[in-house]
């Protein structure tokens, strides 16, 4: 016969809270701005192919930090819902909000009644049009959801990024400007930060549906310079 | 529908048509006796890719549209046209768009063109063996690992055939092909390729009722397409107009009569 010890709830959710924010702490930060034009993510990443941002539907991008198979996977179920919602209804009907909410809900169960809780921070980015307005969701790995006005930061080291990163970004600038400030936010006063540790995906009307770029080192060089 | 979340087992991968039957999200095959059918397209190989053009009438027993759209861009570097039942068709059209963009934002890499018109292959048998209302694509591309225009047609059981040289489909098929075989020579200009291929739905169209010619009444003309390294291109109106117009100005100085030439 096994023994239960009685846990405080107000212990079991610090636990879990500490576990999660441990987790988080180990990766590197994201930045996301909104730009004059459009919206911009700047993730701190070595690998070249294991993308912590990527393209969820037309005017909606997704980015993650923490353990990458945890945020890889809300990444596809965040792509399948958006293109199965768009098959029943119509592109138009796809919303960040519906979909920023149903990860909040995910994560919520996952940090409650889960095994354990996600070790993720993730964030759903729409660029607005006359029907939706340009919107940074931002899902905690407990479920809370904030919509961040101008920019948000994740990872570990948000708070002092975030301080970094206001100092510098005042008002939507252009995306070069937002690009230098994100990356200088990201790197600190004390590192630089070579092109090919930079991952940047920008969401942009260019006259197509589909308005999310990915930016090859190149491109990044050449806006910062 | 919530978050479609799946186990590492169960989980359906990149393919949408999977997710999409999993999820419950597709539709069954029907019969129906009332539909529509789509008719005459033509995909020709020129020297720098592949032009298409296609009629744009849906018939049932009526003309059900005159302005129906059966070539489109499936992405950017590839056009799908359909025949045979219209909504089947169309629905199909979407399918496959949106396979091939699911495709690509969940891998992060694009479909090649072999790999699409494989992945047609299964959609096509299943429907067109479980429902009266037959559809038969035509996949045509700029194949930008091989750097060649290609074109893939498929038969009633879903089988793909790659083609060198050209591909019909619709019920104007025997006036359309007969007039590529006479006309047909490998690496032909781009000009030569949408001339050619534009006479094959005039001659489609002048000898089967279901396929739409130029509507100078209504000022409709077929659609005409080119894919070239530049991607998926579609002629605008007064080019389409200017081309069946004088495809129709020759034919009417003749009295109707192509008179041992391809005019």
């Amino acid at each position: 016969m096994s023994n239960y010890f009685y846990v405080a709830p107000e212990q079991l959710i610090k636990d879990r809270a500490e576990f999660a924010q441990k987790g988080i702490a180990r990766g590197r930060s994201i930045v996301a701005a909104i730009y004059d034009v459009g919206v911009v993510l700047v993730a701190e990443n070595p690998s070249a192919s294991l993308y912590k941002i990527s393209e969820i539907y037309d005017r909606i991008a997704f980015a993650g930090v923490g353990k990458y198979n945890e945020f890889d996977r809300l990444r596809e179920a965040g792509i399948r819902w958006a293109d199965g919602t768009g098959y029943t209804y119509s592109r138009e009907d796809v919303d960040a909000r519906a979909l920023a909410n149903y990860y909040a809900q995910h994560l919520g169960d996952m940090f409650t009644e889960g095994q354990k809780p996600l070790e993720v921070e993730i964030l759903v980015a729409q660029l607005g049009n006359k029907f939706r307005p340009t919107k940074l969701y931002r899902i905690a790995y407990e479920g809370t959801i904030s919509d961040e006005a101008d920019f948000a930061v994740l990872g570990g080291d948000a708070e002092t990024i975030k301080g970094r990163f206001a100092e510098l970004e005042i008002g939507h600038l252009s995306l070069a400007q937002t690009l230098k400030n994100a990356v200088a936010a990201l790197a600190g006063p004390d590192r630089v930060l070579p092109v090919s540790d930079l991952e940047v995906g920008v969401l942009e009307d260019r006259g197509d549906r589909r308005t999310f770029e990915r930016l090859d080192d190149d491109q990044i060089a050449r806006l910062l310079t | 529908m919530g978050l479609p979340l799946f186990d590492a087992q169960s989980d359906p991968g990149p393919s949408f048509v999977r997710f999409a039957e999993m999820a419950g999200l597709t539709r069954a095959p029907v019969t129906s006796e009332l539909s529509a059918h789509a008719t005459t397209v033509v995909a020709v190989r020129f020297a720098d890719g592949v032009v298409m053009v296609g009629d744009r009438q849906a018939t049932s027993y009526y003309v059900a549209n005159r302005d129906v759209r059966k070539i489109e861009a499936a992405d950017r570097f590839t056009a799908l046209a359909i025949s045979g039942s219209a909504a089947r068709g169309l629905e199909f059209i979407r399918l496959a768009q949106l396979s091939f963009e699911h495709y690509e934002k969940m891998s992060d890499s694009a479909l090649s063109l072999e790999g699409k018109a494989n992945y047609l292959s299964p959609l096509i048998q299943r429907n067109n063996l479980t429902s009266t209302l037959v559809v038969l694509p035509l996949l045509a591309g700029w194949d930008l690992a091989h750097q060649r225009g290609r074109i893939f047609e498929y038969d009633g059981a879903g089988g793909c055939y790659e083609r060198q040289d050209f591909s019909v489909i619709g019920s104007g098929t025997p006036f359309a092909d007969s007039t590529l075989r006479l006309g047909f020579t490998p690496d032909m200009s781009r000009e030569d390729a949408l001339a050619l291929a534009a006479l094959a739905i005039y001659e489609a169209a002048d000898n089967d009722p279901s396929t739409g010619g130029p509507d100078f009444v209504r000022n409709i003309f077929p659609m005409m397409v080119t894919l070239t390294s530049e991607g998926f291109r579609e002629l605008d109106h007064e080019t389409a107009e200017a081309t069946f117009r004088s495809i129709n100005d020759r034919r009417a100085a003749s009295g109707g009569v192509a008179g041992g030439t391809l005019r």
